[in-house]
């Protein structure tokens, strides 16, 4: 009886998924340029996939699975049998797919650029000064990006959004969503993390003509010490205001107020460690200047970057630090052999450091899988692998107990592919977001289908 | 009849007359093909069990291929080969043909623009080939074993490519690519009306980048009927002929015009690719491929009718405004309207793993694994013009061959050994960089 039932509604969700394509094809005609074809599921009735490879990530495998999601959760995971179908559930055959958690990506500039040689589409980093914590991507965060849909297309349902590396303290990330109807929705945490660049690229060395401070990593390291003692001295001026102000006998005229900076202000939880900055150091001898820096000032520490730094790597491994995977196509040393960075996965991986795969892309978000994917070519085991987009990065964001794995009372974010998450060939046909099955277009499908039906 | 509809009319008549010319003139200027071919070329080996996707023949499962004097001499499920060769077991592993990348900018020590001038055909890349660049290495350990070596876009009519054998630590000679035609680069586009326009020069619109191609053309002719006219006059005795004087960059053009150069054309919108083609009949030249060609998909049938390959990007889009209608499916919907398209990386990152963006076509449309594979090996070497010689698994060409852990057109397979010529140029067990004939102090 439950088995006809099921039939019957995988019926109705293939007549509506037609009716659905249709209506895509005709409003791709009149040159839509925004998403908006209707979900394939209505997100008020429990969804069943079934029949699918879940890639569970904490539970391992189940080939023959099922999941069910309920009000935007992951209330059910299992072997088929061993899971009840709700009643009114809408059921996904999904046999001959894989299901997955979706991709985290720990670092993008999605929402921040739209067209890169377009200046005025560009809110990437500020340059004016080098210390800039008090700028926050959130507040440029572009939630209509043309880019977000494109990059939801292949499975990747949440992203850090970082300023570009130009300044050794360029501002504030935030942890968002790739769904979601205005920048509030998207923006699931903001200010989490601060980056801490220290790849040398930071340095205003042009031209010695043309140069200004810090021209040298020298400069560098001072000017974000004197930024922290600043920060420091900041906390011990307004105590001591405070405390004055507190003391003041009635009557009395107060202390004088010390000014009010935001920058200053900005560096406060990163000083008194509530929140990681993120590392980004190439080499060894700046990934060793700037940890030394964070342990001067008692900094919670992300590593990023790592690219040549193999030989430091048991040590980098005893500090006990995640690390976000620089990325793995940076150009090999000349010295260095030509999988010298794409082993660099497997070789931290190896040392029991915990690892998040990063785009460091806008564009080309989507692609982040392959990079996980070549890197298994290079020894990294696959499940690490997958952790590496999934959990872990959840458990370095902090939020493990809502995103990373199929797990029950998790939320439903999620992706069925026609098969390997990390194979370029695979196909990603639905991509859930907080239990919302996403409308599988964006710009380029839309230019696609006006282009094929000509 | 107005000035203008005039200078039409004589474009027109100059277009049939080079069309003649073009058509008598026939065979294309060649590399010089005096240097030593190959390393030694003269291994003779036999690689067994493996799957060979050859391109031109579809896969074969166990296969083997024989190799000798740098030839592929045989291959298929069986080969008939002496009985004392050396045997590879390609057992669970992969063959296919070298990888050809037709739009690298790779060892050229950055020296890729001439950008003082649009029209600069009279540079040669040769003369800033840096053949100890390791990116040429990091290129062969991705299996890529050719590759066309351009000028950069800045300018509408830039220099003259060659096309190089990937070999890393031999010399420069040894690395041309031996008899491969010669390619010259053009632009359009933003890059040459920013890279002027900033400079308050012409051209600083389309209109501008148009009008200076169809002027130093206009100029070229003129040049050779001058030429034209001081032969006649000298072969007819006359004593008061003067001799004019040799201009390179008018005398390269004039190469164009007579088809004895491949042209390569940077080109990224559909209105483009139309306004090049009619310019290209106007002046009776023919246009090999359109380079980037991220609009193919909007006029695809034009592209094809016109006999004009399209090397592409898989997936890369939104990088500046003329890249903003890309779309992944581009090299799918092309090659189903017929036209002959190549994958290409213009970088020296994606140039170490093609055989994945080539993938992506299998994803984005559904290009069949023939496809996909001609779309790396064969297509670009047609590109180049050198398909007679390399691209595909086929009796009597080049033994540019590469053996993968695992299956190339997807995330996970890595070349372990790559030939060129039947030389061992790279391979994955040695120590080291992994190459035979890489001498230390080198690069």
């Amino acid at each position: 009886m439950r088995k006809t039932a099921l039939r019957w509604s995988l019926v109705v969700t293939l007549l509506l998924g037609a009716a659905v394509a249709q209506q895509k094809t005709a409003s791709s005609a009149k040159a839509a340029t925004t998403s908006s074809a209707a979900p394939t599921f209505d997100p008020n009735r429990p969804i069943l996939i079934t029949g699918a490879k879940l890639l569970t990530i904490t539970q391992g495998t189940i080939e023959n699975g099922v999941l069910v999601i309920k009000k935007g959760k992951i209330t059910a995971v299992g072997a088929v049998g061993s899971v009840r179908a709700p009643a009114n559930a809408q059921v996904l055959d999904a046999k001959g797919m894989t299901v997955y958690p979706g991709l985290i990506d720990s670092e993008t500039h999605l929402g921040l650029t739209e067209i890169s040689a377009e200046r005025m589409t560009n809110d990437l980093v500020e340059p004016s000064d080098e210390i800039m914590p008090n700028m926050h991507v959130a507040d440029a965060f572009h939630a209509e990006s043309q880019l977000i849909p494109v990059a939801r297309y292949n499975g990747i349902t949440n992203a850090i959004v970082a300023p570009e590396s130009r300044d050794t303290l360029p501002g504030q990330d935030s942890f968002i969503q790739l769904a979601g109807a205005d920048a509030t929705q998207m923006l699931l945490i903001r200010d989490l993390a601060m980056p801490l660049n220290f790849t040398g690229g930071q340095r205003r060395n042009e031209s010695f003509a043309t140069a200004s401070y810090p021209q040298t990593r020298m400069g560098m390291a001072a000017q974000m010490r004197q930024a922290f003692t600043d920060a420091q001295t900041y906390v011990v001026k307004w105590d001591e205001y405070n405390k004055k102000k507190a003391n003041a006998k009635p009557g009395e005229s107060g202390p004088n107020a010390p000014q009010h900076d935001l920058k200053l202000e900005a560096l406060l939880p990163y000083l008194e460690g509530k929140k990681p900055v993120i590392i980004k150091a190439e080499e060894p001898s700046d990934v060793e200047t700037a940890y030394a820096l964070a342990q001067e000032f008692k900094l919670k520490v992300i590593l990023n970057g790592l690219t040549h730094s193999q030989s430091i790597y048991d040590k980098i491994a005893s500090w006990k630090v995640p690390v976000i995977l620089g990325s793995i196509y940076d150009a090999p040393k000349s010295w260095e052999r030509y999988d010298t960075v794409y082993k660099m996965p497997a070789e931290l991986s190896k040392r029991g450091v915990k690892i998040a795969f990063a785009s460091f892309e806008a564009h080309q978000v989507r692609n982040l899988p392959y990079a996980a994917g070549f890197a298994v070519a290079f020894g990294l085991p696959y499940d690490e692998a997958m952790k590496a987009l999934t959990l872990y990065p959840a458990q370095i964001w902090g939020v493990d107990d809502q995103l990373g794995s199929l797990d029950v009372g998790k939320t439903a974010n999620l992706v069925v592919a026609n098969g390997d998450p990390l194979d370029v060939k695979t196909d990603v046909k639905y991509v859930f977001i907080q239990g919302r099955s996403m409308p599988m277009v964006n710009r380029q499908t839309e230019l696609r289908d006006r282009y094929s039906n000509r | 009849m107005n000035i203008i509809a005039c200078l039409r009319l004589q474009r027109t008549a100059y277009a049939l007359i080079f069309l003649i010319v073009a058509g008598s003139v026939g065979t294309a200027a060649q590399q010089p093909a005096s240097f030593t071919a190959s390393h030694s070329g003269k291994n003779e080996f036999v690689i067994k069990n493996a799957t060979l996707l050859t391109t031109t023949h579809g896969r074969i499962e166990r296969g083997s291929v024989y190799v000798k004097d740098g030839k592929i001499m045989a291959f298929g499920t069986t080969v008939n080969a002496p009985a004392n060769v050396t045997v590879i077991d390609g057992e669970g592993k992969y063959v296919t043909p070298g990888i050809i990348d037709p739009h690298s900018h790779m060892a050229l020590d950055n020296d890729v623009n001439e950008a003082t001038n649009p029209v600069v055909p009279q540079m040669l890349m040769k003369d800033a080939f840096d053949y100890n660049d390791k990116a040429i290495y990091r290129a062969l350990a991705g299996g890529v074993t050719s590759s066309l070596l351009l000028h950069g876009s800045a300018d509408m009519i830039g220099g003259q490519a060659i096309v190089i054998k990937n070999k890393y630590g031999l010399d420069r000679d040894q690395m041309l690519f031996p008899g491969a035609p010669q390619s010259i680069k053009f632009a359009s586009g933003e890059n040459p009306k920013r890279v002027f326009g900033d400079k308050k020069q012409l051209p600083s619109t389309r209109m501008g980048n148009f009008e200076v191609m169809r002027e130093a053309f206009t100029q070229a002719k003129d040049y050779q009927r001058k030429w034209d006219e001081y032969n006649e006059k000298v072969k007819r005795g006359d004593k008061t002929a003067s001799i004019p004087n040799k201009d390179l960059k008018l005398e390269a053009l004039n190469q164009v015009l007579q088809g004895k150069m491949l042209v390569q054309i940077h080109c990224y919108r559909a209105d483009e690719f139309l306004t090049e083609i009619a310019i290209a009949n106007e002046f009776g030249y023919k246009i090999r491929a359109f380079h980037h060609a991220l609009e193919a998909y909007k006029v695809p049938e034009a592209i094809a009718q016109n006999n004009i390959a399209i090397a592409t990007f898989a997936d890369w889009w939104g990088y500046k405004y003329e890249a903003w209608d890309a779309i992944p499916w581009n090299a799918d919907m092309a090659m189903k309207a017929g036209v002959r398209v190549a994958i290409k990386s213009d970088s020296d990152d994606y140039i170490r793993r093609l055989n994945q963006e080539a993938a992506k076509t299998m994803r984005y449309g559904a290009a069949t694994e023939d496809q996909a594979m001609q779309m790396l090996t064969l297509n670009p070497a047609w590109i180049m013009g050198v398909d007679d010689k390399t691209g595909s698994i086929d009796v009597g060409k080049d033994a540019d061959l590469v053996l993968w852990t695992g299956y190339p057109l997807s995330t996970y397979g890595v070349p372990e050994k790559v030939w060129i010529d039947g030389d061992v140029y790279f391979d994955r067990s040695l120590p080291g960089l992994g190459i035979p004939q890489f001498q230390e102090g080198q690069g």
